[in-house]
């Protein structure tokens, strides 16, 4: 069959390797780190920030196991992900924990993982323990996990937004929110923290909402560089102004209704209209502010012939209320008034009396509430498209009318806040349930 | 704890093993027969017992001094090899694991967990690879280099050979656990701050068995099911007479720690609303019952934090408030807890009762058990070592075994196929064997995959389906031998479970079958090392 | 007693297959011998005539495919006469890491030998091969040379009344190959019984009683060395250096008893011989020149 001799099958062999080797060094040679060297892959990597370092902190150990492991990293790490989902259903938090940190040895720069680990040790694992400063520990561990994601990947705005969503929502929204945020600002292990709080979660002592403003504004900054996939943008922008709503809401829900609550809501109407709302997004007409006056829309329109004011009026009220812009800057604007505050601490006294036990108190605050409140909604009559809003006066008809069951007297005809009951009957059941438990009226 | 201390069938197990063992036996002699007459007509006949012969007479003439003097080739060889340099690793790895380990968990008691953890796996997986290369690679390298021709023309039996190498290896990697091991132990003594030096403890529990009742007192296998995916726990629902009943045998004076009785619990929680958060859990109670004096002894009200031990003391001599007014006490009574709760036969019965409405405790049979006085750290540990060495023989045994017939790195990889399957792969062999898994015949898999069908269609009718069933069958019967023959090496890691908890290594649970495991290896090991030399011709070609 | 066979070897076959049981190489086709006590017994042969697995077959390395071998009366794959057997391979196959009292130690152990018997014998052995200066030295360092030599060492440890050797002087020097030489010729004078195979004809000449020359794995030729060597119708004489006249008339003689004169000339001395004594001379006068027995030198006196 073959005919050539030793020498030309040789010769033939290395010719071969020869042509073989041309591609591989055209295309493989490694880049030298100077611009423009290396081989044609080199500089793709290069050309789209594709180099491990460029991606974020380089872990030596992860890089050495994943050149340990030659290819089969991704083999390795589905036969990980399947033991970790193992030990979650066994309930072996502590090894579930090590697996997912081998994980992230492994795909050090594959967002989902981050994500999902991370939400997975704060909210699920957290939920399977029973103590409350158990829970608290996990909610700091999912924390603590995606920070370090933060450090391995510059370029995921996303896991910035999902560190603060932890710090604020998962912290602060809760079914035991008011432990969570007591522990927030003293950790449970008093003995190691001194009466502090964690230095890694919250090293300089603040609110959780606050840090969870810092985060989301770190992960606004990394978003002008590198897109987002979670949301719309700008909804993904207004995160931090929320988180400061948060942080005046969240003292108001405590009954703190000193300066500090009433700077925190006059800080967030700042930021709000003169931050968020200045800042220009772009619709399929062109770009909006929020925050406008008739110059800045003229000028917008006139940057473009084909758009008209018209246009520009249309989309800026379309993304004012997809943000909810114009209820956020009333509701901020009303929390700075004096009788804005009246009605919410009325009320909120009310309740505290109510579960103290003291219902005459209690029925001479709620009504004093319900009727401050009402002022406040005549007044700025948008804040009823928002859930919480709604809600506070309901719940004040709520425990105002349970009062008057239990001493027996007759609901009378005409209340303050009566229009809002009859509109929004659909919530009642909901709300009383929630009551029900959480003043354990039977 | 996810670990279920099972005590071991010692007989069932000997029995298992002499089925499989002589089937295998009687298999190979009848093949031997049919090929040998085949072959070589009455000659072969005869010469297969011949051969069956030869094997007792060469294993009741071996000699301990020939042995001897290989095993110590054997040592000789591996140490001029420089396999102390596996020292220097252990040495680095240890110098440093220091740094990676502390930050891995912020919990004092978790990072005592995690550095036995570390010391153990470290220590079995520097010596179990070396030794299972050393094993695989030095009779194939003698038979290559041909330095076995200058031993085989001596009077030495071939499976003196085997057996020197066996031993030799085996004796060497002793020695390196037990330097390793110390220094291992040095290291975790030294590690472990002192606010976590409580944890370094041998416990030594005495489980028991567990029924349950109902909501309305009646008796069951199992309590609720939550819908947990993992059904090891079974729920008691609060304030209703559901109970889980615990009734330990054997108890006596001697169980006590300090003329106190110890109770160590770790339940689940589940709750059907929030309750009061801020208690920190659970509310329970026991209840110790002796129905012949017809006493009934609750505890106070036990809080149950989850996923910890929770402890309770009773102290040998208590008060007796009689809380259902019947029966011989009164109250006020004194009573003895050995004397008069534990039965005339040393049973022990622990009722365990949720306080709480609308709540639920879970609990399986390792979550409650009678903490009897502990015992060392070191005597866990040695034995956690001793959980190394087990495997570690085997391995030798099979490695060396397997090179009397192969090459060397035919032998490694082999071997290491072998010891990873039975590591990882046994409980998902047993599952398709037990055929809980559905349409789990490799062909069959396939043809779903490629057809796009899912599981639960039933296969068209057809030369495929008698195809595909036919050649299954064949491959589930090989993945029936593989069961057979694979060594279960889960049994092993077993042991370090136990000491990372902080408890003694159960011997009817871990010990013993680690031991048996091994043993069972021996013989057979020795008849296969034995043929496949004595048929071989040594010339490597 | 001298004829007491020690190795019969009748029919012998040996077929090597491959992988699949085909049939890959005839090494040895029917070959019978027998091999008395007390003789040295030389088996000849180019490279790959089937020297060596005729003695791998006698020691149970190797299988026969037909025939039959009693070694020392016993079948070859039986163990227990190997105590009476030593066998010193083709390339001293020894462990490296070892030295060479451990290499004596290691195998006296394999023997039904006392410890201190064992003992005496590894040291006696080691004086004799000539490795008193190099006992504790692993084997790995070791010259070929030297090698060989434990090799032999090692094959004696049992004082064998069989002695195998193959290739017992490949590698060795022409004083290696002389000493070698001499301790075979001593092994007989004990009456043990020596199976040597090479190729290196001079060596086996000058020590074998009997040998048998293997072709292609079939026995060529089997006799007594001087029976196989001695030309039948020539003389040979010797004498010491002699004029010309004397040569012619030598001729003359030669012619009146109607003989033929082939050649007549100066011997010249084998190589090995002149080496010999060369490095004897040297062992004699250390730190001389050696001046060999020439022309130049008578002419120079």
């Amino acid at each position: 069959m073959n005919k050539l001799t030793s020498k030309q099958r040789k010769l033939a062999y290395v010719i071969a390797i020869i042509v073989l080797l041309i591609p591989v060094i055209w295309l493989g040679m490694p880049s030298t780190g100077e611009e423009g060297s290396g081989g044609e892959l080199a500089q793709l990597r290069v050309k789209h920030e594709l180099g491990e370092s460029t991606l974020g902190d380089v872990d030596p150990s992860s890089a050495s196991m994943n050149f340990v492991l030659l290819g089969l990293r991704g083999i390795a790490t589905n036969l990980l992900w399947m033991d970790a989902n193992d030990y979650q259903k066994r309930k072996e938090w502590a090894k579930l924990r090590s697996t997912v940190d081998s994980i992230i040895l492994l795909q050090p720069h594959y967002m989902k993982v981050w994500d999902f680990q991370g939400w997975n040790l704060a909210y699920n694992v957290s939920a399977e323990w029973d103590a409350v400063e158990d829970r608290y520990f996990w909610v700091k561990e999912g924390i603590k996990f995606l920070n370090e994601g933060v450090q391995r990947n510059e370029r995921f705005p996303e896991l910035d937004w999902k560190v603060a969503n932890l710090h604020g929502q998962k912290v602060g929204r809760s079914d035991e929110w008011r432990l969570f945020r007591k522990f927030y600002k003293v950790d449970p292990d008093t003995e190691r923290y001194e009466d502090g709080p964690d230095p890694e979660i919250n090293p300089e002592r603040l609110d959780n909402y606050q840090v969870a403003k810092e985060h989301f504004l770190l992960a606004n900054e990394k978003e002008l560089k590198h897109k987002q996939h979670l949301q719309m943008r700008m909804l993904f922008r207004a995160s931090p102004w929320h988180a400061q709503f948060d942080y005046a809401n969240a003292m108001q829900r405590e009954g703190t209704f000193g300066k500090q609550r009433t700077d925190a809501w006059a800080q967030g109407f700042k930021d709000w209209t003169t931050i968020f709302g200045r800042e220009e997004f772009i619709t399929p007409k062109g770009p909006i502010v929020l925050e406008w006056t008739e110059d800045d829309i003229k000028d917008l329109a006139n940057r473009d012939e084909n758009i008209s004011e018209a246009d520009v009026r249309h989309w800026t009220n379309r993304y004012q209320d997809t943000s909810n812009y114009r209820f956020w800057r009333t509701r901020a604007l009303s929390e700075s008034e004096t009788e804005t505050i009246d009605a919410h601490k009325a009320i909120y006294d009310g309740e505290q009396l109510f579960r103290s036990g003291k219902f005459d108190e209690a029925n001479v605050q709620l009504e004093k509430g319900m009727q401050l409140y009402a002022k406040v909604l005549n007044k700025y009559p948008s804040l009823l498209s928002e859930d919480l809003a709604i809600e506070e006066g309901l719940q004040a008809i709520i425990l105002w009318r349970y009062i008057h069951d239990l001493k027996g007297l007759p609901i009378p005809d005409s209340y303050p806040l009566k229009p809002l009951w009859n509109k929004e009957q659909g919530r009642v059941p909901q709300l009383e349930n929630d009551l029900r438990r959480r003043y354990g009226i039977q | 704890m996810s670990f279920d201390p099972i005590p071991y069938d010692l007989l069932g197990a000997f029995k298992y093993f002499l089925v499989v063992f002589g089937s295998a036996m009687l298999i190979a002699v009848v093949v031997c027969l049919i090929v040998g007459t085949l072959t070589r007509g009455a000659k072969g006949f005869t010469g297969v017992f011949r051969g069956i012969f030869d094997f007792f007479v060469q294993i009741t003439h071996v000699s301990c001094r020939r042995i001897w003097s290989l095993t110590v080739l054997t040592i000789r060889e591996a140490l001029r090899q420089k396999i102390l340099f596996v020292f220097i690793i252990f040495a680095v790895l240890f110098m440093f694991a220091g740094w990676f380990l502390s930050g891995a968990a912020d919990r004092p008691d978790l990072q005592v967990q995690s550095y036995i953890d570390f010391v153990l796996k470290a220590i079995s997986w520097l010596v179990i690879p070396i030794m299972l290369l050393l094993a695989c690679w030095s009779l194939p390298e003698d038979i290559k280099k041909r330095t076995i021709h200058t031993v085989v023309t001596k009077p030495a039996y071939r499976i003196e050979i085997v057996m020197g190498r066996m031993l030799g290896f085996t004796l060497l990697g002793s020695a390196i656990l037990v330097v390793m091991g110390t220094i291992g132990y040095i290291w975790i003594n030294r590690q472990v701050p002192e606010t976590a030096q409580y944890k370094l403890v041998s416990k030594v529990p005495v489980y028991g068995e567990i029924v349950f009742t109902d909501r309305e007192g009646a008796l069951t296998k199992t309590g609720l099911n939550v819908g947990d995916i993992w059904d090891f726990r079974s729920y008691i629902e609060g304030a209703t007479k559901a109970r889980a009943i615990y009734k330990f045998t054997g108890i006596d004076e001697s169980d006590a720690i300090d003329d106190k009785l110890v109770l160590e619990s770790s339940f689940e929680a589940f709750r059907t609303h929030k309750g009061n958060m801020e208690k920190g859990g659970i509310l329970y109670q026991f209840i110790f019952v002796n129905e012949d004096k017809n006493l009934r002894v609750p505890s106070r009200p036990l809080i149950n934090k989850e996923y910890s031990d929770n402890v309770l003391e009773v102290k040998r001599k208590l008060k007796y408030d009689n809380p259902e007014g019947k029966g011989e006490g009164d109250a006020g009574t004194e009573i003895d807890i050995f004397d008069d709760v534990v039965d005339k036969d040393g049973n022990l019965t622990v009722e365990v009762q949720c306080l709480e409405a609308g709540q639920l405790l879970g609990m399986a049979r390792p979550d409650l058990f009678v903490r009897t006085p502990d015992r060392a750290f070191l005597a866990g540990y040695s034995k956690a070592v001793f959980g190394i060495w087990l495997p570690m023989v085997l391995v030798i045994m099979l490695g060396v075994t397997i090179s009397c017939f192969v090459k060397g790195p035919v032998a490694i990889l082999t071997t290491l196929t072998i010891v990873l399957v039975g590591f990882m792969s046994k409980e998902y062999m047993t599952e398709i064997l037990s055929g809980q898994m559905q349409a789990s015949g490799a062909i069959e898999a396939w043809y779903r995959l490629i057809t796009h069908m899912n599981s639960q269609t039933a296969l068209p009718d057809g030369p495929v389906k008698f195809i595909i069933e036919i050649v299954d069958a064949g491959i589930i019967n090989f993945l029936w031998l593989c069961q057979q023959v694979i060594p279960n090496f889960g049994i092993f890691s077993n042991m370090r479970e136990y000491v990372i908890k902080g408890f003694d290594v159960s011997w009817n649970a871990a010990l013993l079958p680690g031991i048996i495991t091994t043993a069972a290896y021996i013989l057979p090991c020795l008849i296969v090392s034995f043929y496949s030399l004595k048929l071989r011709e040594l010339e490597a070609k | 007693m001298d004829n007491e066979p020690v190795i019969q070897i009748s029919n012998l076959t040996k077929i090597y297959r491959d992988f699949w049981g085909r049939k890959k190489v005839r090494a040895l086709n029917s070959l019978s011998l027998e091999i008395k006590k007390g003789e040295i017994f030389g088996l000849l042969g180019p490279n790959g005539s089937g020297k060596t697995t005729t003695l791998k077959l006698l020691l149970g390395l190797l299988f026969p495919s037909e025939g039959d071998i009693k070694v020392l009366g016993q079948p070859a794959s039986n163990v227990e006469k190997n105590e009476r057997i030593g066998y010193l391979p083709e390339e001293s196959y020894l462990y490296r890491f070892l030295n060479a009292e451990e290499t004596l130690d290691f195998y006296g152990r394999l023997f039904k030998m006392p410890a201190k018997e064992r003992r005496e014998r590894a040291a006696e052995l080691i004086e004799k091969v000539g490795l008193g200066h190099a006992k504790r030295r692993q084997l790995k360092e070791y010259s070929k040379g030297m090698t060989r030599r434990i090799g032999l060492a090692q094959a004696l440890i049992n004082n064998p009344d069989l002695v195998m050797l193959d290739e017992p002087t490949s590698g060795l020097d022409p004083l290696g190959t002389d000493d070698m030489k001499r301790m075979i010729l001593e092994l007989k004078e004990q009456g043990k019984t020596v199976l040597m195979c090479s190729h290196l004809l001079a060596d086996v000449q000058d020590v074998c009683d009997r040998i048998a020359i293997l072709y292609g794995g079939e026995l060529k030729v089997m006799g007594r060395v001087e029976d196989l060597l001695k030309e039948q119708d020539e003389t040979q004489i010797m004498t010491s250096r002699l004029s010309d006249e004397a040569i012619k008339e030598i001729e003359q003689v030669v012619a009146k008893h109607n003989g033929k004169v082939g050649t007549i000339d100066h011997p010249t001395a084998t190589l090995e011989s002149l080496f010999l004594k060369t490095v004897q001379e040297s062992k004699d006068r250390p730190g001389q020149r050696f001046v060999p027995d020439t022309e130049e030198k008578k002419a120079s006196e």
